[in-house]
């Protein structure tokens, strides 16, 4: 064992940190809500079969070097940590006869029952399939953010797997460089962002709140091939410039939502998205949530002129890092950890009126490469990602580039979200990401139809599970 | 000004092994810098150096690589 590791036994209780009580928080709200938990998933499109027998062992050695990976979660007092109960994590395999019945059968392991006392944090599927086959990293939130997912992907094919290890929680490190004081007005300017946030009435891609029936996870996908995507980093390095990349796509979503009508038309979209404490290319650290949230907001006027959307935005994330918002939460987040669930969720959740505060899920996983070895000697052709979230808003949007191709991931629940409604959405987005000609009028001529039609404008076939 | 730049780049925003090894030329995109990296990096750059950095000028030519960042704070300070 590396000496810099922490050397923990299986009795040590690992605490959350405050961002995994956030996200724990969430999880309480979707299980609460007869649905499975806040599981998150992360899929890798193979084109062979991985060498299996060299995945397991790695499995192994992951629960050898980081105890929380098989962990138990424990309430104790008013906090919650994992115990370490050093049970193997069993690859988990299948096989199918097409990519259509492996995409199905993803569905079908987020959609089972996973009560936290019998359920594994973290488990690994492989579902063979006709061209190859999908491997699936299947965790739930409170455990590690979808960085370390990937962190963690990369330790379970790494050459060096000694470089990866366990090290303090990010947002304990910052705290702890700050004073009282800078702690206070962090937290006073937190509680003022969250308030303006709360002032603008989102709008929802559905109209069904919490009692709305048995909902079950669903997925539709689209994938730009190349060039397409080399076209969207284009634009957006023009409309958000180098700072701005995910804000093009926030913006875009808006857009798309707003052409196609929201099912729930407010004052205007919020959209939450993760500033991640971790550097970039950091192997470390894999478990634990390091994030802090931002919001992208913009009334439906706003929203109207494109250019000016994207000039909006990012003029608002620039004042928000240079107000330093982008900490700001961390106090607050560390003081949420003493609330209950429920309390929490009101607090820093909804707004005033009691409504849902985000229009989406959101999350920008990046850029990811993999070399001509792929994942175990097998190569990787795509990737997408999946995830539960609250009801409303019932969708969430999950974006990748792997190997230079853009993948939007839309998980969203089914019957809460219309389906024809996503399908035009989508199609919407298709077009307002590549900005094709019809962008310009599309605003004017669906307000002035209503809903619009179904006709796609886009170029990219939909990839998707119903 | 790029021994400040430096030790922000590598203990707030990037990873690297030998963050003293980077080169004043290598690419800090092709290190990983991304996009909500770089406007940490322009606001640590305006604080630091009093200087405002225009939002029109947020290019990759100008973030790329550290002699570009200090090229552009220098310009815009004069």
């Amino acid at each position: 064992m590396d000496s810099k590791r922490p050397q923990l036994t299986q009795a040590e209780p690992l605490w959350f940190n405050p961002a995994d009580y956030f996200t724990f928080v969430l999880d309480q709200e979707i299980r609460g809500a007869g649905m499975p938990g806040g599981y998150c998933g992360f899929v890798l499109e193979l084109e062979e079969v991985p060498d299996l027998s060299r995945l397991q062992q790695r499995l192994d050695l992951l629960v050898e070097r980081f105890p929380r990976a098989s962990a138990r979660l424990e309430q104790r007092g008013k906090r919650y940590a994992w115990m370490p109960t050093g049970r193997r994590i069993a690859l988990e395999w299948q096989t199918c006869s097409s990519r259509e019945e492996a995409l199905q059968e993803v569905l079908e392991i987020f959609n089972r029952p996973a009560p936290m006392a019998e359920t594994l944090p973290l488990r690994l599927h492989w579902i063979g399939d006709d061209r190859g086959g999908l491997l699936l990293l299947n965790w739930i939130h409170p455990l590690l953010d979808a960085r370390g997912g990937k962190i963690l992907m990369d330790f379970l094919c790494s050459a060096e797997p000694d470089k990866f290890g366990e090290s303090p929680a990010l947002i304990g490190e910052k705290l702890a460089q700050w004073s009282l004081w800078k702690k206070i007005g962090f937290f006073l300017k937190a509680k003022r962002h969250n308030a303006e946030a709360n002032a603008l009435e989102s709008c929802l891609p559905t109209q069904a709140d919490e009692g709305g029936g048995r909902q079950s996870l669903r997925l539709k996908m689209r994938r730009f091939d190349p060039q397409q995507t080399q076209r969207i980093n284009q634009l957006a390095l023009k409309y958000t410039g180098a700072a701005g990349k995910s804000l093009y796509t926030i913006g875009c979503f808006m857009r798309a939502m707003e052409q196609v009508g929201p099912p729930a038309a407010k004052a205007g979209y919020c959209i939450p998205y993760a500033f991640n404490l971790r550097r970039q290319n950091a192997p470390t650290p894999v478990f634990g949530n390091h994030l802090s949230c931002l919001f992208a907001r913009a009334t439906r006027e706003q929203v109207t002129q494109r250019q000016g959307l994207f000039a909006h935005l990012l003029e608002q994330y620039r004042q928000t890092v240079r107000d330093e918002l982008d900490y700001a939460y961390l106090p607050l987040m560390w003081l949420g950890q003493w609330l209950s669930p429920a309390r929490y969720a009101r607090l820093l959740r909804k707004q005033h009126s009691g409504g849902e505060l985000s229009s989406l899920w959101f999350s920008d996983i990046g850029d990811l490469r993999f070399g001509p070895d792929g994942f175990l000697g097998a190569p990787v052709s795509g990737m997408f990602h999946l995830c539960w979230m609250t009801l409303p808003p019932g969708m969430a949007l999950l974006v990748g580039q792997g190997n230079g191709q853009l993948t939007l991931s839309f998980s969203y629940l089914h019957p809460a979200v219309e389906e024809s409604w996503l399908e035009r959405l989508m199609a919407r987005m298709d077009a307002e990401l590549l900005e094709t000609p019809e962008v310009g009028c599309a605003l004017h001529t669906e307000h002035a139809q209503g809903m619009g039609d179904a006709d796609s404008g886009g170029q990219c076939p939909p990839y998707g599970v119903p | 000004m790029k021994t400040q730049l430096r030790q922000f780049i590598f203990q707030e925003l990037i990873f690297h092994e030998a963050p003293d090894q980077f080169g004043d030329d290598e690419d800090l995109l092709d290190a990983g810098l991304d996009s909500m990296g770089i406007m940490r990096l322009i606001m640590f750059a305006e604080r630091e150096f009093d200087v405002t950095l225009p939002d029109t000028q947020i290019e990759p030519d100008n973030v790329r690589t550290l002699n570009a960042l200090e090229r552009w704070i220098l310009n815009a300070r004069n």
